[in-house]
Order: structure tokens, then sequence, then C-alpha cells
């Protein structure tokens, strides 16, 4: 049995004149009622048949056309099926896209980085050449430095001192060189070492200074000549007066070398 | 004429197929194809998106719903977008209609109506509107043809036009202007400057009376 209150209810939401509030309290009433369900079912005929005594009037073909066109289109069956398809393809030709642009890219990328190995060799090449060059000069150069250098044993002249021992250096070029004395004796107190050049241009060897030696007989002396020396044929080493002299004493020969 | 014409192409339903709503009245006489086993039969079609079965529905309930919204409107082109409106939402969610609940030209034409009140509240029509529905509640619209003719022929529309006429003033009054104006019961309330009680009791009784006398007819 239904009571007044619902029936109000029940007509004014066949009617449309509830609140939002009370149509959704009696529709929750209503899944639950049988009755009730029926009532509303009634009120519902009672407001389609309120509706009829509308004055008739019937839709154009035209009209009728275009809602089935629009069906057409919005047909949602069709559209669902239509679309996942056109995605699927969209994606597919995506994809070969990529996969063109990065085989492309790929390639040229081993081009590239081929080019680079082909740099890198020719700059390696290039080193190894550059550095091949530099030892030719350094070769170059030292060949013709050593051309222009004189190397000289010189042999001990003394019987009470065989092991003294000496080798000169002359660099021609340069106009210098470098004595390295060995188990050569002390001079006396009162008397100096004297290196001498002789050259064919000079009529007596030339000057090249004062040897000292430690207290061991070793020693190692830069010397340059007092005149200009084109040809250093010899090396000689004499015993002179402290300080050296100008022309050498010939029977103090210590040291000798060609 | 369209009615029948419209009908002659309608298959014709046994008559145990029909379930009236008060199967305690004996005249229930002429079973057709409103009730809800056709209609449920109809919305399973239009559910599996059989375009014949949504033409029936079209070629059959579209004229009272047109008349609905053209009422409620009072503009027959903005009345024919609301009806395409509709129909295209019943074909696009036909899941919204529950047979349970009523008919599925009662669902429709709820749907048309619900649309039309809308639009013309949302328009500086509305008061227009109520004014109209005020002036003619009560009055016999028999001069033309009703959608009730249309969709049922003249003998059935009759007996509505009958049953309303019945009504009181003051019960006709708040159905029409709850139904073709749109107004909650509180608003007719104030704009009759009654009780809301009374409005409420009036609605049912009117309702209640609706219903006796053409409960073979829902």
């Amino acid at each position: 049995m239904i009571d007044e209150p619902t029936e109000e209810l029940a007509s004014a939401r066949a009617l449309g004149a509830l609140s939002a509030e009370e149509a959704q309290a009696l529709d929750r009433q209503v899944q639950d009622d049988a009755e009730l369900r029926a009532l509303v079912a009634q009120m519902r005929g009672v407001t389609t048949l309120l509706a009829g005594t509308s004055a008739g009037l019937q839709p154009s073909a035209q009209r009728r056309a275009e809602l089935m066109r629009q069906l057409d289109h919005r047909d949602a069956p069709a559209s669902r099926g239509w679309l996942p398809w056109a995605l699927a393809a969209g994606l597919a030709v995506l994809c070969l896209l990529l996969g063109w642009q990065t085989s492309a890219l790929r390639g040229r990328l081993e081009a590239e980085q081929h080019r680079v190995n082909e740099l890198n060799r020719l700059a390696d090449t290039l080193r190894l050449e550059s550095a091949d060059l530099r030892q030719s000069v350094l070769t170059l150069q030292q060949s013709n430095r050593l051309a222009n250098m004189r190397i000289v044993l010189l042999a001990s002249q003394l019987h009470a001192d065989p092991q003294a021992v000496a080798v000169s250096v002359w660099d021609n070029e340069r106009q210098s060189g470098v004595i390295l004395v060995r188990h050569l004796k002390p001079p006396p107190r009162n008397k100096d070492y004297q290196l001498w050049i002789i050259d064919p241009r000079y009529a007596t060897p030339v000057d090249a200074g004062v040897l000292q030696v430690d207290p061991s007989g070793n020693g190692r002396v830069e010397f340059k000549a007092r005149l200009p020396i084109q040809s250093a044929n010899q090396f000689a080493v004499t015993e002179e007066a402290k300080g050296g002299v100008t022309v050498p004493t010939l029977t103090a020969l210590v040291l000798a070398g060609t | 004429m369209y009615a029948h014409a419209t009908m002659a192409m309608w298959p014709q339903w046994p008559a145990s197929d029909w379930r009236p709503l008060q199967a305690t009245r004996a005249d229930v006489s002429v079973p057709d194809s409103t009730g809800s086993n056709h209609d449920g039969q109809l919305m399973r079609r239009i559910r599996a998106r059989e375009r014949p079965a949504f033409l029936e529905f079209y070629d059959r309930y579209a004229p009272l719903l047109l008349s609905v919204a053209a009422r409620v409107l009072g503009n027959r082109p903005e009345a024919e977008d609301v009806l395409q409106e509709v129909c295209t939402q019943i074909w696009r969610s036909p899941e919204g209609y529950d047979a349970a609940l009523g008919t599925l030209c009662g669902w429709a034409v709820t749907l048309t109506r619900n649309k039309a009140i809308d639009r013309v509240r949302a328009t500086s029509r509305h008061r227009r509107l109520i004014e109209e529905v005020a002036t003619s509640a009560g009055s016999d619209e028999s001069a033309g043809v009703s959608a009730n003719e249309l969709l049922y022929g003249k003998e059935r529309a009759a007996r509505v036009r009958v049953a309303l006429n019945a009504l009181s003033s003051e019960q006709r009054e708040v159905i029409e202007l709850a139904f073709f104006a749109g107004l909650s019961q509180t608003e007719i309330a104030s704009r009759l400057e009654q009780p809301l009680g009374t409005v409420k009791a009036r609605i049912r009784r009117g309702m209640l009376k609706l219903r006796d006398e053409l409960g073979d007819m829902l």
C-alpha cells in the first residue's frame, strides 16, 4: 500500500516537478519497491498521454534524412571499429618512417665515423712522418755537427805515468772544445799543464789554455784556441811554467794525439 | 491518416503479448504496439544497432516528440533541433532506458520535454511560456489534430481529451504548469499563491484520476 505522500512524489516525479534531491530519493525508493515502481510507470504513462494533447506535428522528410545522415556519422560501433585501425595504421606508418629515419641516420653516422677513422689514421701517419722527419733532421744536424767535430785520443808520453790518457773533442764550427783527462798526476806546484792545438795553418802550436786536474788526476776542461783554428790536426799537453806560456816546451810533452 | 498508414507497417503483435498495467480493467480491447513488451523488443533491436528498429521508433514517435517540443518552445525549428538531439541520444545511449520505469515512448517524451524546458529556461521566453500554459490550461484544444490522434487515432485521443476535461481546472492547471512550463511544485505554489501541500494534493489527485480513466492506454 502506497501512502499519499509517496503518491504525491510519484505524481510530481512523472511531471518533472520534483527537485533533484527529491527525485533521487524517490528513485532509490523505487529500486526496492515493486508497487511504487509500477505506480511511477503508470504516472509516466499519464504524462505521455498528457504530452500527446499537444498540437500534432509531423517531422519533415528533410529532417528525417538529416538525422539518418547524422546517425551514419555518429554510429558509435562503426566509429569505434574504424578508429583503432586508423590508429594502428598511423602508428605503423610512423614506425616505418622512424625506422627509415633511424636507418638513414645510422648510415650517416657510420659514414661519419669512417671518415673520422680515416682522418685519425692520416693524422697518425702525419705524426709518424713528422717524427721521422724530425729524427732525420736531427740526424742530419748531428751528422753535420759531427762532420765539423774533431775527436782525438791523447795518449801518455811519460814513461813514469803511462796510464794517463785524455780525449779531446773539438767543434770546429764553434771554435771550442772540451777535454777529459784521466789518471794524470797533478803537476809540480810551480808548473801547469797546458793544451795545444796543432793546425798546419800556423807554424807553431796554438795555445788552448791550461788544464786543471784534481788530486786523483782527473779533470774536464772546456777550452778555446787563442787563434782561429782551421784544421785541428793534433792535440798535445805539455808541462809548462805556472800560468802557461805562448810557445810550448817540446821536451816536456805529457800527452799527445792525432 | 498518417497514424493509420504508419501503423499498417508495424508488426501486429498478438494480444497475449500485452500486459496491461491495470489488468482489472475490462475495457482493454485494442492492443497496440506502444506496450512495454513491444518497447522491450524494439529497444533490444536498437541496442543491437539495428537501423530498421530505430527507423520504426522514429516514424512512430517522432510526431509526438516534435509536438511536445514545439508546445514548450513555441518554435518549430527549435523543436526540430530538440527532436534531433533526443533521437541522437537514444541511438547513441539506448542503455538509458529502463523498461521497469515506463514505456519507451514515455522515456522519449520525458527526454524531449526536459531538453525543451532546459532550452526555454535559458532564454527570456520562460516567463511567456508560463503565462501561455496558465492561460490555456483547462481550455479544450480539440480544434486541431493532437499528437495523440496521430499516434493512437481519433477515438483514443478523444478519450484522453475527455479525461483531461474531467479534471478540475485547478488540477489541470497545476499539472500543465508542472509538465509544459517546467515549474516545480514549490514554484507553482508560489505562482498560484497556494500552500505547497495544496499544490501537491492537486497534482496527486489529478494524476491518479487520469490514471484511473486512461489505465488501459498506459
